[in-house]
């Protein structure tokens, strides 16, 4: 079963290389993304498994729109076409190198493929120590809310830039200037009755996610992307760029400030030694549950901006 | 049987294959994909067992063989947000080139911007 669907991953991996369109090779990467998200149900990871299936989600409805809007076949009739020379030859040629080399590196890595079974004396740490630690049920969410916070508030931090580089990467300088006018991209009717009926069950589910992340599969990046996704399906829905950009940004850096305030005072000042004993599992809950939220939030925001950002450059 | 450990390295080998082979930009960021999701799979798959539980609920330390690594996971949701915000800065920058130049093939691309760089 699982080496079935290993290897329907890799078919799926090979369609996509040896797919020419792009809109096919989106769907096809989707569909990877799917198979992949199986794969990592299988390996007893359902937290990955919820943050891929929605990153996924979010990615593929993402460059549709974007390529929808972008990449038409009225750019590439009329394109000009250069001066390019003729190297069909050099082309195989180069083409045969590449896959041997592929070939070659592909066999000496599983060839030296260590023998020795993974170090689990970190696992076991973790394990035993995270309910009495941390509190919650999940150790995932342990380790990367308390174990591992460095690793998470430069995630967020990484969240951050990439959102700035791709708000000033954009086309116009204005900050908001095409808010409340319509978009030119017309769905059809019946998928956006669908996302109608969908919508309030996506936001549920992502807040569902990012309140239960401490006690089942879930958490605050996972809930935020889905929180992300219904503000793309509003936009599907209403067809209209209705968000100040600057407001966002603002917002956003200030839950970033509120995620590294929390941390601060949390983990590294150790506050909750000043309160008496018998609140401790409280006040742990309150931390993991503060936290899930504010990288919801934050999460949210940055993708909403990301998409936002892309759809409402107009096209010249 | 290490076939959570080998098929990933296929896949990014494929995946490198395509990166280094392809004429189109789009196609290139796709493989970056395909080589991302590979090297995740391979972190978790080197401590899969077969019929491996998740690791949630109370009494974990009772189960310890049973369960699967946490601290993977924990690490490789980051690379998975991480990796779809560089996918959106690539897709931004190929904007760019398609507004500039009218096209998404590598060379045409590197023939065009020559070709301006020539002028000027």
């Amino acid at each position: 079963m699982t080496l079935a669907l290993l290897l329907l991953w890799v078919v799926s991996g090979l369609l996509i290389l040896q797919e020419r369109t792009v809109f096919r090779m989106v769907i096809y990467l989707g569909v990877f993304s799917l198979i992949t998200t199986i794969i990592f149900l299988f390996q007893g990871a359902p937290d990955v498994a919820l943050a891929n299936a929605s990153v996924s989600g979010f990615s593929t409805i993402f460059l549709i729109v974007c390529f929808e809007k972008y990449y038409s076949a009225k750019d590439s009739a009329k394109k000009t076409k250069p001066n390019m020379p003729k190297v069909r030859l050099a082309g195989v040629c180069r083409g045969v190198a590449v896959l041997l080399f592929s070939v070659l590196m592909c066999v000496m890595f599983i060839h030296f493929l260590p023998d020795s079974e993974v170090s689990t004396y970190l696992k076991h740490q973790y394990a035993t120590l995270f309910y009495s630690d941390v509190g919650g049920e999940n150790a995932v969410t342990a380790i990367y809310l308390a174990y591992r916070l460095y690793d998470t508030v430069f995630e967020a931090l990484m969240l951050v830039v990439s959102v700035i580089a791709v708000v000033h990467l954009s086309f116009f300088d204005e900050m908001s200037v095409s808010s409340g006018r319509q978009s030119e991209i017309r769905h059809s009717a019946t998928a956006i009755r669908t996302i109608r009926v969908v919508c309030p069950i996506i936001i549920l589910f992502g807040v569902y996610l990012i309140a239960n992340g401490h006690l089942s599969p879930g958490g605050g990046f996972q809930g935020g992307v889905a929180v992300a996704v219904f503000f793309v399906c509003r936009f599907m829905i209403f067809n209209i760029y209705d968000l100040p950009v600057g407001t966002v940004l603002k917002d956003e850096k200030i839950v970033f400030l509120g995620i590294i305030l929390v941390a601060v005072f949390v983990i590294f000042l150790g506050i909750h030694q000043y309160f008496p004993y018998q609140h401790t599992a409280l006040l742990q809950t309150l931390y993991l549950l503060m936290m899930n939220t504010l990288i919801g939030v934050k999460v949210a925001l940055g993708f909403m901006m990301l998409f936002y950002r892309y759809v409402a450059v107009d096209r010249q | 049987m290490r076939m959570m450990e080998i098929i990933p390295i296929i896949v990014f080998f494929m995946g490198m294959f395509g990166l280094m082979f392809s004429k189109n930009i789009i196609k290139s960021v796709a493989c970056l994909v395909l080589m991302e999701m590979a090297v995740i799979v391979f972190i978790l798959g080197l401590s899969y067992r077969a019929g491996v539980l998740p690791p949630i609920g109370r009494g974990l330390q009772y189960n310890l063989d049973g369960i699967a690594d946490p601290l993977p996971q924990a690490l490789m949701i980051t690379a998975i947000i991480i990796g779809l915000a560089v996918t959106a800065i690539d897709f931004t920058m190929i904007i760019h080139l398609v507004r500039k130049h009218k096209s998404t093939d590598w060379n045409e691309v590197k023939a065009l911007s020559r070709e301006s760089f020539d002028k000027c």
